[in-house]
C-alpha cells in the first residue's frame, strides 16, 4: 500500500510579506493516516486550507491521483474528492442537520427547481444511522445540538461521499474522550477503505498512536517525512522546534503538603442546566485541577467562581469574607480568569496588545484626583509584562488579532500577572497551543504556585492535569464525582473511570 | 539565523506599510479639509473666508452633538434619534426660557438625557439593536415635536437673543470638547469604550461593566445634545416641526468624513469629531455658496459619504456593529 495519492509540489503561499508556506514538496500515500505537525504558525493549516480551496495557491501544485487540482472553494474540493473537518465550528447555525450535511450538494435532491426535503432528510438519517449517531435527527436544527454533536455531524459531512482525502485539522482538542473515540473509529474505517487522512494535531502521543507517516513543517518550510514507528515523542519535538527540547515539561515535585489556609470557598453553587450543588475549597499555593468530559459542567465552574455565570445560586467567598457575585468584584479582589473561548472571552481582538494588558489595571495606573492616565506609563506597564511573559510581537501597539493562539494566551496571562492576581482560574490554558508555549505556561504556573498564588486549572487534557495539579476534582453530569491527590503513579485511566 | 533576521525585517516592513496606511487614513481628512476649504475660497472669490462667522455658526451644534454620538459609535452602537432629541429639547428650552434661562439649559439637558435613557433601556435591557431602537425613537419624538408645533412654532424668551454671540457659542463648544477629549484620551473611560467596541464579551470578562456603560453612553449623548439645544435655540429663536431635522445624518456624515470607522473600536480618534464636523460644514456651505440646489446638495453629500465609508470601513470588525 504505498501508491502515491497526493503529490505536493513546490507549494508557496504568502500573506503580505509573511511567507506562510515556502516551496514545500512531499508525497502522501493511499490508505494511510498522514500526520502534519509543527508549531503554531508553521504552515500546517495554510497548506491544508489551500488543498481544500479555502485559500488560493500562490505557486506550486497539488497532484491528486496523477491529476492537477485547483479547487476554488470547499464544494469544488469535495467534487475532486477532498474534504476537511476544521478546528473550530464548521457547521452553519440556522440550518437543519441534513442541510448542513449536504451543503453545496443540494442539487442531488432538486427536481424541476424544487428541493425534495423529505428525500434529503431520509438520506441524512440513513447516513447518521450508518455512522451510529442515531440520536442526531436529520430534520432538527443544528443549533439544538452541542459542540460535540455538531462535530459528529461534521464527520458525516466530510466523509459520507467516500472522499479520497479527508483533512482533520486539530479537531481532537475540541472533543471529549468519547468524541475522540468516535473520530478514531471513522479514521480507521476510512484508512481501511484505501483512502487517505491528513491528520493535524498538537497532541504528540496521539499522533504517534494514530498515524502511519508524519511530515514535519517548521516556519513554513518542509523539514522531513518519517514513519511513525521509527520515531518517539522527543524525536518529534526536536524536529519541530529545531533543537533539543530541554528542561522539564510538567512539575517534577511530589509529596509537598498542601497549605491549610483556605483562600476561596465555593459553597452549594448551582447554575441551572450546567452544574449542581458544587462545593469545594481552594488552598493557598495550590494548583487545583478540574477534569471531566467537556459537557460535565467543569467549564462552568470557572465562570461561576469568577462571577460570570448567568443565574448562579450558592456562594463563592474569599478568605476575608468577600462574596464574589460579579466580574468587577472578582477582579477588584485579585481574582483572574482565562476562558476556553479565547478569542471572544479572553482577548479583546481588535485592540492593541498594550490596551489588552492594561485593561483591568487602569485604576492602579491612573494618578491624580482626575485619575488621569499617561501614555508613557501605560506603555511601560504593558512592555514590562509582555516581556516578562515573553509575548512574541513587534511591539505592544500591534493588534491582538494578528497574534497566534499561543501568543494571545500569553497576552491574557500578562494581563493577569500585571494585575497581580492571587487566585487564577485557567480554563483550557493550553488548548491549541504548541509545545514551546505550553512549556512556558506550565513554568509560569509553577512559578505562581511557588509565589503563593492559587490556581484552578480546568482542562480536557488529562496528562496536563496529572502533571501539574496538587489535587484533581473530576466532574460528571454537573456534579463532583471524585477527587484525587497528586501522585507519581496516577495514570489517565484512574481519572477516566470517574469521568464516565 | 539568517532566516530569523529576514523574518524580523519583513515583519518590520509589513508594520511600516500598515502604519503608512494608518497614517494615510489619519491625514486624509485633514488634507481633505484644507483642500476643500482652499478650493471653495478660490471658487467663490474668497466669499467663504469673509463670511467665516456665518459658516462657523452652523458647526457648533453639530460638533457638540457629534461628541456624544462619537462615544456611542466607539462602542459599536449607532444613534439615529439625535435630530429628534435636539428638536424636543429645543422646544423645552424655549418654553422654560420664558421663566428662567439657566433653568432652561438644565431642562434641555434633562430632556435629552431622558430620551437617551429610553434608547438605552430598550437597547441594553430589552436587547434590541441600537439602530432599530433609535430609528423608532426618532419617529416617536418627531411625532411629538410635530404635535407640539401644530398651531405655531414654539418661540423662546426674547432675552435669548442676548446670548447669541460667537464668543459664547465658541467657548461652550471648546469647553465641552476639551472635557470630552481629556476624558476620552487620558482616563480609563476612553479605553473602556474602545474595548467594548473592539470585543464586548472580552471587555466584560476584563471587568468592564459593559451594560451599565452602554446605557450611560446613550444618556450622556442625549444630555450633550440636550445642551446643544440651548445653542440651537439662541441661534434660531423658535422651533418648528422640522427643528433638528436630519441632525443624525449630519453627525454620521461628519464623523465618517473625519475618518471614523463606522464600526467603532480601537481605531477611532477624538479629532475625527472636530475635523469631520468642520469638513462637513465647509463642504455644505461651500456648495450652497456655489449656488448648488438643496436636492443637488444631498446627492453630492451622499456620494462623498459613500466614498468615505468605503475608504474607512474596518472590514475586519464590521460584524461587531450592534
Amino acid at each position: 500500500m504505498s501508491e502515491v495519492r497526493l503529490q505536493v509540489k513546490n507549494l508557496c503561499k504568502s500573506f503580505g510579506v509573511t511567507k506562510a508556506v515556502q516551496n514545500v514538496s512531499f508525497n502522501i500515500n493511499k490508505g494511510e493516516v498522514h500526520a502534519l505537525i509543527g508549531e503554531n504558525g508553521s504552515g500546517k493549516s495554510t497548506l491544508t486550507n489551500m488543498l481544500t480551496g479555502i485559500y488560493s495557491i500562490d505557486s506550486g501544485t497539488f497532484i491528486l491521483d496523477g491529476k492537477e487540482i485547483h479547487p476554488k472553494n470547499q464544494v469544488e474540493a469535495n467534487d475532486e474528492g477532498v474534504s476537511i473537518i476544521v478546528q473550530e465550528l464548521g457547521t452553519l447555525s440556522g440550518l437543519t442537520v441534513a442541510e448542513n450535511i449536504f451543503l453545496g450538494h443540494e442539487n442531488r435532491f432538486v427536481k424541476h427547481g424544487i428541493k425534495n426535503t423529505n428525500a434529503m432528510n431520509r438520506e441524512a438519517d440513513a447516513l447518521l444511522k450508518k455512522y451510529g449517531f442515531d440520536r442526531i435527527k436529520a430534520s432538527h436544527m443544528i443549533d439544538e445540538y452541542n459542540f460535540e454533536d455538531r462535530k459528529l455531524v461534521e464527520i458525516v459531512k466530510a466523509t459520507y461521499f467516500q472522499p479520497k482525502i479527508v483533512v482533520i485539522d486539530e479537531t481532537t482538542t475540541a472533543l471529549s474522550q468519547e468524541g475522540r473515540e468516535e473520530l478514531y473509529k471513522h479514521m480507521d474505517r476510512i484508512r481501511s477503505e484505501g483512502n487517505t487522512i491528513i491528520f493535524i494535531s498538537h497532541d504528540l502521543p496521539e499522533i504517534l498512536d494514530k498515524s502511519d507517516t508524519i511530515t514535519v513543517l517548521r516556519d513554513g518550510v518542509y523539514i522531513d517525512t518519517i514513519k511513525s514507528q521509527d520515531v518517539d515523542e522527543d524525536g518529534l519535538k526536536k524536529l519541530m522546534v529545531g533543537r533539543e527540547v530541554t528542561g522539564k515539561y510538567y512539575r517534577t515535585d511530589y509529596g509537598e503538603p498542601i497549605s491549610d489556609e483556605v483562600v476561596l470557598s465555593v459553597k452549594d453553587v448551582s447554575v441551572p442546566g450546567l452544574i449542581e450543588n458544587v462545593s469545594f475549597d481552594l488552598h493557598k499555593g495550590e494548583i487545583l485541577g478540574f477534569g471531566g468530559l467537556s459537557e460535565s459542567g467543569m467549564h462552568e465552574i470557572g465562570k461561576a467562581v469568577f462571577g460570570a455565570s448567568f443565574d448562579r445560586q450558592g456562594t463563592v467567598i474569599l478568605a476575608d469574607g468577600t462574596q464574589i457575585n460579579d466580574i468587577p468584584t472578582a477582579i477588584k479582589h485579585n481574582l483572574a480568569y482565562t476562558s476556553k473561548d479565547r478569542d471572544n472571552e479572553s482577548v479583546v481582538m481588535n485592540q492593541s496588545i498594550g490596551d489588552n494588558i492594561c485593561l483591568p489595571s487602569l485604576n492602579k495606573l491612573s494618578s491624580g484626583p482626575l485619575k488621569l492616565l499617561s501614555d508613557k506609563k501605560l506603555r511601560e506597564f504593558a512592555d514590562k509584562y509582555a516581556k516578562e511573559i515573553s509575548v512574541k510581537m513587534v511591539n505592544t501597539d500591534q493588534f491582538v488579532s494578528e497574534l497566534s493562539g499561543g501568543n494571545k494566551q500569553k497576552v491574557v496571562l500578562a494581563r493577569w500577572v500585571g494585575k497581580d492576581s492571587d487566585l487564577i482560574v485557567l480554563d483550557s490554558p493550553t488548548r491549541g497551543i504548541d509545545i514551546k508555549v505550553k512549556q512556558d505556561i506550565y513554568q509560569l504556573m509553577d512559578q505562581m504556585r511557588k509565589d503563593g498564588k492559587s490556581i484552578i486549572m480546568i482542562s480536557e487534557e488529562l496528562m496536563e492535569l496529572i502533571g501539574m495539579c496538587d489535587r484533581i476534582i473530576i466532574m460528571r453530569d454537573g456534579r463532583l464525582s471524585g477527587e484525587l491527590m497528586r501522585d507519581p503513579d496516577m495514570d489517565e485511566n484512574s481519572l477516566i473511570s470517574k469521568m464516565v | 539565523m539568517a532566516n530569523e533576521n529576514t523574518k524580523t525585517v519583513s515583519k518590520e516592513e509589513e508594520l511600516k506599510k500598515l502604519s503608512r496606511m494608518a497614517m494615510l487614513r489619519r491625514i486624509l481628512p485633514i488634507v481633505g479639509l484644507v483642500v476643500v476649504f482652499v478650493l471653495f475660497n478660490v471658487l467663490t472669490d474668497g466669499r467663504m473666508m469673509s463670511s467665516m462667522n456665518l459658516v462657523l455658526s452652523q458647526v457648533y451644534v453639530t460638533m457638540i452633538s457629534a461628541m456624544g454620538v462619537f462615544f456611542i459609535m466607539t462602542m459599536g452602537g449607532l444613534d439615529f434619534s439625535q435630530g429628534s432629541i435636539l428638536g424636543l429639547a429645543s422646544i423645552v428650552v424655549c418654553i422654560v426660557s420664558k421663566n428662567n434661562i439657566p433653568l432652561a439649559i438644565a431642562a434641555g439637558i434633562l430632556t435629552g438625557a431622558a430620551i437617551g435613557a429610553i434608547n438605552g433601556f430598550f437597547y441594553v435591557n430589552r436587547k434590541i439593536k441600537s439602530f432599530i431602537v433609535t430609528i423608532c425613537t426618532m419617529f416617536l419624538f418627531r411625532g411629538i415635536i410635530k404635535y407640539l408645533t401644530t398651531d405655531a412654532p414654539v418661540g423662546g424668551s426674547a432675552l435669548l437673543i442676548n446670548y447669541d454671540t460667537t464668543a459664547l457659542k465658541l467657548a461652550c463648544t471648546v469647553v465641552i470638547l476639551a472635557i470630552g477629549f481629556v476624558a476620552f484620551r487620558y482616563t480609563k473611560f476612553g479605553i473602556h469604550l474602545k474595548a467594548i467596541g473592539a470585543g464586548e464579551k472580552a471587555a466584560k470578562f476584563a471587568g468592564i461593566r459593559t451594560d451599565r456603560m452602554k446605557f450611560m453612553m446613550y444618556v450622556l449623548a442625549g444630555a450633550i445634545t440636550g445642551f446643544a439645544a440651548f445653542i440651537n435655540v439662541i441661534k434660531v429663536g423658535s422651533v418648528t416641526a422640522s427643528g433638528g431635522n436630519q441632525l443624525e445624518t449630519q453627525i454620521l456624515i461628519a464623523l465618517v468624513l473625519g475618518g471614523m470607522p463606522i464600526s467603532g473600536g480601537a481605531k477611532v480618534r477624538f479629532e475625527n469629531i472636530i475635523v469631520g464636523s468642520l469638513l462637513y460644514i465647509v463642504l455644505n456651505s461651500g456648495l450652497t455658496m456655489m449656488g448648488v440646489s438643496t436636492q443637488m446638495l444631498q446627492l453630492v453629500e451622499g456620494v462623498v459619504f459613500l466614498v468615505f465609508v468605503a475608504v474607512f470601513a474596518d472590514r475586519k470588525s464590521l460584524q461587531v456593529i450592534k
